[in-house]
């Protein structure tokens, strides 16, 4: 598969703060990467080193095979951002400001745009000033969205807009990945990025904690497990591998490790299993875990 | 009734105590500037001064701008009525539109903002803000009213009498809150902050030519104008307390007008349905020029409009400058070389004052682009097809630009005004004038080359610019009548360049200095090139 944007080892430094440390990852053609992780993580940060808007310190940074910073000019032609804060020029209407982008941008579809437009439920004829956050994001988005690139970065695309907005999103994010484009999504809200994304990449205080397909990340965390046995059950709570174990008579539930799953049924087992049942983490258990440390 | 207005002291208190540097600032700003130029009238009115500048005064293009004088013969010209003359509407003016901008930013900015909502959340009436604000800004005009009558009355001049100088000071203040008034009822029927302010500056933009006409033809329809009231009050003449009474019924008028129009509207609504905007862009918008030039539209005509009417102030003296310049010590050695006719070393001066506020137009385009990238407003622009490059030189394109216009727009009012004031005793022509004026075009390139450099390399310094800018004025402006050593006079640009058209053109320092000012460009485009975007900082 074609690597669309290949970051190793991405440094960077304000003043004395150390803002990334070591950030690796890739985006494949064809693949939605969410990338995830709390305030002040370094999200937007990797974001604007990829714009070339500010310059790394150390560390590789490619789209399209091309350098971040000395080729921004090329790599811009083939991709559409979306900020995190949309900040727009309050005496210009959405439609003057979407129509200057993508001109700017040179490669704008503008059938499309009327159409997002509307889909968006975006008064164009408004003047920016008068915009709320979520309109200030869909005259991005529908920047974004209309104009024809091959990878698309979003910064938090939908924290302000309602949830039917957010689902007219993620329908265009699924449209633009079933082409074949690439797109980094930023985001907080873990539901969208376990509904959209193939790959999760996980950024904590400068540092890329995990990286991996949400399947891959699953086993490396822990399966929450409820359970109800006709022996003993506390005899359980010993068993290497099991954790946060709390029970009330013979019903318990704890989280295993998914490496030492099998040791844990064979002792189950034993006890005579008389319900089981195994809840895989979700994204947000992923997240907690590298949050709370 | 009374509950829409509930706890507004609360309000009140609070604000007085956020805002108390701002009111410091202005009133001292607008106090000393108000009473503090008495001493330099002092010097000004040695000898003959005071007779000059009454036949000069009474030129209608004088009058249009500073307003008429009571007093028929020149011997009755005090310092006093000169004063008065000179300065009262000016500085009506001035108090107003601060009041305006007050006014207008605590009420339906806040409400844009989003403040006035949290506001009116808490236990307090629905309309105790604008109260508040209200009378925030008449106790602010009061204490300016107060500082301005003590002010003048300190320095002790004969002709400057107690009871004129608080009319003097008293109707500044009213002038601030007549301003005040009119910006809450803008604030009420407009859509938006900005068409409010923009109607009330509009609206006092209005009065002031409508009173300037009627100033020349007959000074009693003034009258009717209620910016006539703020300088027809005459102190130290006639001391005519009236004019005062009409404003302060004016002002009660207005403020309940305006506190009825708010109580029957809804927050962030007016009564004037929002101008819809173009549901597509125009073609002229659709590059990054065309947007540069779109955002800086509004300050350029702002300050073209500016430089035509400083140009068409100075250009009406002409008339009477003989008078003007003999009758005094000071001016006759500022402007006055040796077998020079006096208009054009006038000129020369003057061209160099209005060439010093030229360079404060390119000056803030250059500055507003590093605005731009810390509301983050670049970052979508950067991520198209837009290179550093294009943002950069496009925006050094606009400074040049507007440049050049700036002078052509000075320099012509200027030339166009004396021309037309001297009639056939000129004897400088047209291009005289505008050949003065872009000899100085290279100190406003470095001008611009300077805020480039710190645009590059320490955007955070962009205002420094500014006092260097200042520093070369008074070096040169002053240099005069003070010696000042070369070394100190050298350090401002404009020491560089010949004073035309009592000097000779010195190719070889225009193509100089323009170079200079071209490398320090590029200078700054090597450190934006390579710096980082400062968002949000």
């Amino acid at each position: 598969m074609e690597k669309v944007i290949q970051l190793s080892g991405l440094q960077k430094k304000f003043g004395k703060f150390q803002a990334l440390s070591d950030v690796t990852f890739s985006v494949n053609a064809g693949e939605v990467v969410g990338f995830i992780g709390p305030n002040g993580a370094g999200k937007s940060t990797t974001i604007r080193i990829l714009l070339g808007i500010i310059k790394r310190d150390a560390g590789h940074a490619e789209i399209f095979g091309k350098d971040v910073w000395k080729e921004s000019f090329e790599i811009h032609k083939r991709i559409s951002y979306v900020p995190g804060d949309v900040s727009l020029w309050g005496n210009l209407t959405g439609g003057e400001i979407i129509d200057l982008f993508l001109n700017l941008h040179g490669s704008g579809n503008k059938q499309k745009r009327d159409q997002l437009i509307k889909r968006f439920e975006l008064d164009p004829k408004k003047k920016a000033k008068t915009y709320s956050k979520g309109n200030r994001q869909k005259v991005a988005l529908v920047t974004a969205l209309s104009a024809d690139s091959d990878l698309y970065i979003f910064d938090e695309p939908t924290s302000g807009l309602d949830p039917l907005m957010e689902a007219v999103f993620q329908e265009e994010v699924e449209k633009l990945k079933n082409e074949g484009k690439a797109i980094l999504l930023s985001s907080h809200i873990l539901s969208e990025v376990e509904r959209l994304a193939d790959k999760v990449v996980i950024i904590r205080q400068g540092k890329v904690v995990e990286s991996g397909t949400l399947e891959e990340l699953r086993h490396l965390t822990r399966t929450t497990i409820t359970l109800e046995t006709e022996g003993e059950i506390v005899q359980l709570k010993n068993v290497l591998g099991v954790y946060n174990f709390q029970y009330k008579d013979n019903y318990a539930t704890f989280s295993a490790d998914t490496k030492y799953l099998n040791d844990i049924l064979l002792a189950a087992t034993k006890l005579g299993v008389k319900k089981f049942e195994a809840v895989p983490p979700t994204l947000e258990d992923l997240f907690m875990r590298h949050y709370e440390n | 009734m009374k509950e829409k207005f509930s706890r507004w002291e609360i309000l009140f208190a609070q604000y007085l105590k956020r805002d108390w540097k701002k009111i410091i600032f202005w009133i001292l700003g607008i106090g000393l500037f108000s009473a503090g130029f008495v001493p330099a009238f002092e010097e000004i009115a040695e000898g003959q001064g005071l007779v000059g500048l009454y036949e000069t005064l009474k030129n209608p293009a004088m009058i249009a701008i500073v307003g008429p004088t009571p007093i028929d013969v020149a011997t009755d010209y005090t310092l006093g009525a000169m004063y008065a003359h000179e300065m009262l509407l000016f500085c009506g003016l001035m108090a107003m539109v601060m009041s305006v901008f007050h006014v207008i930013s605590h009420t339906r900015k806040e409400e844009e903002l989003g403040l006035t909502e949290l506001v009116r959340s808490f236990h307090i009436g629905r309309q105790a803000n604008s109260l508040a604000t209200m009378m925030e800004t008449i106790l602010i005009n009061i204490f300016l009213a107060l500082f301005i009558s003590v002010v003048l009355v300190s320095f002790g001049a004969e002709t400057i009498s107690v009871e004129g100088s608080l009319l003097f000071g008293t109707t500044v203040g009213f002038a601030g809150i007549i301003g005040a008034g009119m910006a809450l009822v803008f604030s009420q029927i407009m859509p938006t902050s900005s068409s409010a302010t923009g109607s009330t500056l509009g609206l006092i933009g209005l009065l002031f030519i409508v009173r300037a006409g009627t100033d020349i033809s007959n000074a009693n329809l003034s009258m009717f104008n209620p910016l006539g009231w703020t300088y027809l009050t005459y102190p130290f003449t006639n001391n005519d307390w009236l004019p005062l009474i009409f404003a302060l019924i004016f002002i009660i008028i207005v403020t309940m007008i305006a506190f009825s129009l708010e109580g029957s509207r809804d927050m962030g609504a007016g009564y004037f349905p929002e101008k819809k905007g173009r549901e597509y862009a125009k073609k002229s918008l659709l590059s990054v020029r065309g947007l540069f030039f779109k955002i800086n539209k509004g300050i350029m005509i702002g300050w073209g409009i500016a430089f035509i009417f400083i140009g068409a102030s100075y250009g009406a003296i002409y008339g009477d400058m003989q008078a003007f310049i003999e009758s005094n010590e000071i001016m006759k050695q500022m402007f006055s070389h040796s077998g020079i006719s006096i208009e054009e070393s006038f000129t020369g001066t003057i061209m160099m004052v209005m060439i010093v506020l030229v360079s404060i137009l390119p000056i803030l385009i250059v500055n507003k682009l590093f605005t731009e990238e810390r509301r983050l407003r670049l970052s979508q622009l950067f991520s198209t097809k837009v290179t550093r490059r294009q943002i950069y030189w496009n925006c050094i394109g606009l400074a040049i630009f507007a440049s050049i216009i700036g002078i052509l727009l000075a320099a012509g009012s200027l030339g166009g005004t004396a021309i037309s004031v001297m009639e056939t005793k000129s004897t400088m022509d047209f291009s005289d004038f505008l050949a003065t004026g872009f000899n100085y075009l290279p100190s406003v390139l470095f001008m611009i080359g300077l805020a480039t450099i710190t645009l590059g390399w320490i955007p955070k310094f962009g205002k420094v610019v500014y006092f260097y800018l200042g520093y070369s004025f008074s070096v040169n402006y002053f240099g005069a009548i003070l010696d000042i050593p070369e070394w100190v006079s050298n350090i401002a640009i404009l020491s560089w360049l010949p004073q035309l058209p009592v000097e000779e053109f010195e190719a070889l320092t225009f193509i100089t200095i323009s170079v200079i000012s071209i490398v320090l460009m590029a200078f700054g485009y090597f450190g934006y090139s390579r710096r980082d975007m400062m968002e949000g900082t």
